[in-house]
């Protein structure tokens, strides 16, 4: 089905970076950001614009990267490093300040590369690795006050509680109707599928919020009405559940595998795709407000956390499984991100009878037929199991 | 393959040897030069055959330097290890596994027995005796292959250590490392241990980022401190005041200081008083490689007398070629073969990892746990990278060196995000050449060329 409103995204993508030279113009400041835990609210409350950065997929812009770090590094840092290096990027190029939250190490020391290496300002934001403790909460308040501060001196004015509060109603407007769009995506014979509701959230790095907003509420009207005319006959499918590092915007190589061996990708747990928008409810519109919402919702895997039966990201995984009606999960490491790829056989062990696949990748291509074998092969046999399991 | 004879002491030593001081340690008991040389020159060599392996590839080679005979009693502490941790823990002594390359006060101030990773591989080796270098190597490769097959080979050899524990193969009662900046694989190893079948406890002190000017981040260490010496003393039953965890940093700066003079000493000679075996060993006495800070301490006051000799007699330490390459050495958990790089003409003259919170006392008034995070805070090496390199340099100059390797473990994500960093602000600030090398032997003495061509490749560059 075509969804007018998708092309009303792509058409307002392609407008972003001329509009954001407009409005720099006009002395507004554009702060790129990356991570999970970078309260965007704020940024948003003081008349900055912010961009979420961090492309994958390109193996050319790693090897551009690699020249200043190791190739032993993730490939996504390595990646958004070759960006910034080439600074050929829209948005990489208008960045005015470039805000890192510290929740994954590795992007820690990408901040601090980019910032010697290519001059760019840059603000990093501490986030406490014991992040479910009261003293690590202490300390993530005052790294957002600090945050704060520094974003208030940047933009030249001062954090208004009635922007803020504005702000964070936007932003929790945006959560819903990301969620919205997943229930939708999970439906049966649904009215868009997961590949599209990716690149909506992809659009949402760059678009402003307020327009984004509006197009996600036009997106879901449009599915709305057109929900009723949906019908066919249910095949049997593979619904694959996503799991693990992130797929950033511009990384296609696992999905298309999964799609073009007639997989169904149903749901993720990923930074970079539902999990950050899950879970955040700021109830006092303060920055120690914003530190306590965002410490509280679905941790990230860089985040150590040392009792399994109490996990909240792992509680999570097993939900969404369920909540997608999931058949089989593919659990996808980056090379060199030890995060996640520590923890695949213990994701396993924890899923128990979910069939589960680890993908160790990396952004090269040279590794797309053993990837395309293995894939095919889960994909067999899940839709082997169901229909047995309909013959029964 | 030729065998090389295994190394000994010799005989002419011995007289010379037992009329120096024995050994002190923290349970008051003592042992004589005596005791030590029958050690090391009967008991050790059968016990642990692969510590005297004298060939070229054994990174754990004594000195050749016989006449440095503090180095003889670091030997003997090395291998003594494993029989002092094991009967500490038969009393009760609860044992505790820590990152490397920070103070453990707060652990032996608790008292708990710390061990980093390299000291439990090294204790996990030592409990079946007897072994050749290949097979200590084996046995260790084999632990590590088991980490490797069930976390992942991403992993560095830290691994090996979490899997000795998770094998049995020795026995951790807590397992409460503090975090840093430079370790990319401690914590999460550290969670792995949550789906295993063993219960051991867990616990982690955080180590914030750009901490500098933010005095929530000592505050938010310090309650964590709290937390941890609370953890350790209901394992040691020790009562905790402010008093006992002042007498061990006043132990333990003692031994800093003792380490900064002699660095001090050592880098102001005109000919390097000891080799780069001895002179690393000093450090490592400084940072906990043996188990026991008051015969560390002992030890320390013993080297720095023979090394104040030396340098007034300008005596030049056994196997330091002549007019020495001088190298700084970065990095961590990894460093070049000390024996391979002396041939190729150079001698190592620093460490900043090692040097690094050795560089950092703690204030001896006030609040104990604050004053740690303070100063696990002013560690040079766990600052912002520019910061770090800065230091480095500084380093660099005084110490003389006349070019930098910047070693790192494969899978050691954090310093191979910075190796490149490190060695072009090094190099601009410094004025000397540097290079980075990528370790993947993990653990191996054999098939190491690679590496070892880099750096020789390296030294006749210098
Ligand atoms: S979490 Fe993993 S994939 Fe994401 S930036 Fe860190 S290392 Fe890379
Ligand atoms: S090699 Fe690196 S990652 Fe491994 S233990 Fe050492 S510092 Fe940590």
């Amino acid at each position: 089905m075509g969804l007018k409103t998708l092309d009303k995204i792509t058409a307002a993508l392609e407008n972003r970076p001329a509009e954001l030279e407009q409005l720099r113009k006009q002395g507004k400041k554009v702060v790129g950001w990356l991570a999970y835990n970078i309260p965007e609210e704020i940024i948003y409350a003081l008349g900055l614009i912010p961009i979420r950065i961090g492309q994958g997929g390109d193996g050319r812009l790693v090897e551009v990267g690699a020249r200043h770090i190791s190739t032993k590094n993730c490939v996504f840092v390595r990646q958004v490093l070759g960006q910034f290096a080439e600074k050929t990027d829209p948005y990489i190029k208008q960045l005015d300040l470039v805000a890192i939250d510290a929740t994954c190490i590795q992007l820690y020391r990408l901040e601090e590369l980019i910032n010697f290496y290519f001059d760019y300002n840059t603000i990093v934001l501490g986030v406490p690795r014991n992040f479910a403790t009261t003293e690590g909460h202490e300390y993530f308040r005052k790294e957002v006050e600090f945050f704060t501060k520094k974003l208030e001196l940047f933009a030249g004015a001062n954090l208004e509680q009635s922007r803020l509060e504005e702000a964070i109603k936007i932003y929790d407007n945006i959560r819903e109707a990301i969620k919205t769009l997943y229930r939708y995506q999970g439906l049966d014979n649904a009215p868009l599928s997961w590949r599209q509701v990716s690149s909506v959230i992809n659009a949402g790095y760059n678009l402003d919020r307020l327009t984004y907003l509006e197009l996600l509420q036009e997106l879901i009207q449009e599915i709305e009405k057109n929900l009723s005319e949906v019908t066919g006959v249910r095949e049997i499918e593979a619904r694959i559940f996503l799991s693990g590092s992130l797929i950033p915007p511009g990384d296609t190589k696992l999905i298309d595998i999964i799609e073009q061996l007639g997989g169904r990708i149903v749901g993720d747990d990923l930074w970079s795709g539902f999990n950050f928008f899950l879970n955040l409810k700021i109830t006092e519109p303060t920055p120690y407000g914003v530190a306590d919402a965002y410490l509280d919702r679905v941790p990230h895997g860089s985040l150590p956390y040392l009792d399994l039966a109490s996990d909240g990201r792992l509680a999570n995984l097993k939900h969404q499984i369920k909540e997608f009606n999931a058949d089989g999960v593919v659990y996808h490491t980056l090379r060199y991100c030890d995060a996640f790829t520590f923890k695949a056989g213990e994701t396993k062990d924890v899923l128990g009878n979910v069939p589960f696949l680890e993908i160790h990748t990396e952004y090269s291509g040279s590794d797309i037929e053993a990837i395309r074998t293995r894939v095919e092969a889960f994909i067999e046999m899940i839709k082997s199991k169901k229909e047995i399991a309909e013959l029964v | 393959m030729a065998i090389t004879a295994p190394f000994s002491y010799p005989e002419s030593i011995k007289e010379k040897f037992i009329a120096t001081p024995g050994l002190k340690f923290k349970d008051g008991s003592t042992v004589s030069s005596a005791e030590i040389w029958e050690f090391m020159t009967k008991e050790a060599p059968r016990r642990f055959p692969y510590a005297f392996d004298a060939g070229a590839n054994n990174m754990g080679r004594f000195s050749d330097d016989v006449n440095f005979l503090s180095g003889i009693k670091r030997g003997y502490l090395t291998l003594t290890l494993k029989d002092r941790i094991m009967k500490e823990h038969a009393a009760g002594t609860p044992t505790v596994l820590v990152q490397g390359g920070q103070a453990m006060d707060a652990y032996y101030a608790a008292g708990g027995l710390p061990v980093r990773p390299g000291l439990v591989m090294q204790w996990a080796r030592n409990m079946e005796e007897g072994l050749s270098l290949r097979q200590s190597e084996t046995l260790g490769l084999n632990i590590l292959e088991s980490g490797r097959r069930k976390i992942s080979i991403d992993a560095c050899n830290q691994i090996a250590a979490h899997a000795a524990i998770d094998n049995k193969v020795v026995p951790i009662d807590l397992i409460a490392p503090f975090l840093c900046l430079r370790c990319s694989d401690m914590s999460f190893l550290v969670e792995t241990h949550r789906n295993r079948e063993h219960d051991i406890p867990r616990y982690l002190v955080d180590y914030p980022v750009d901490h500098e000017n933010k005095p929530w981040a000592a505050e938010y260490i310090a309650t964590e401190l709290r937390e941890l010496i609370s953890k350790i003393a209901a394992l040691s039953g020790r009562i905790i005041t402010d008093e006992v965890i002042f007498d061990e940093i006043k132990l333990e700066n003692r031994g800093r200081r003792i380490a900064t003079e002699i660095a001090d000493l050592w880098w102001g000679a005109e000919n390097p008083p000891t080799n780069s075996t001895d002179f690393f060993g000093i450090a490592f006495l400084a940072n906990d490689f043996v188990g026991d800070p008051v015969a560390a301490v002992d030890l320390l006051e013993q080297s720095k007398l023979e090394i104040e000799e030396r340098v007034r007699n300008n005596v030049k330490g056994f196997g330091v070629p002549d007019n020495a390459k001088r190298l700084y050495i970065c990095g961590s958990c990894v460093g070049p073969n000390a024996h391979h790089a002396q041939t190729a003409g150079a001698i190592f003259v620093g460490r900043d990892d090692s040097w690094s919170c050795i560089s950092v006392p703690v204030e001896e008034e006030g609040d104990p746990y604050l004053n740690i995070a303070k100063s696990m805070l002013a560690y040079p090496y766990e600052q912002r990278t520019e910061k770090r390199a800065e230091w480095t340099a500084e380093q660099v100059k005084r110490s003389r060196a006349d070019g930098v390797i910047f070693m790192y473990q494969w899978g050691c994500n954090y310093q191979s995000g910075v190796a490149r960093m490190i060695s072009d602000i090094v190099k601009e600030k410094a004025g000397v050449v540097t290079t980075f090398v990528e370790v993947g032997e993990l653990g191996r003495s054999e098939a190491t060329e690679q590496s070892t061509n880099r750096v020789e490749a390296f030294i006749e560059m210098v």
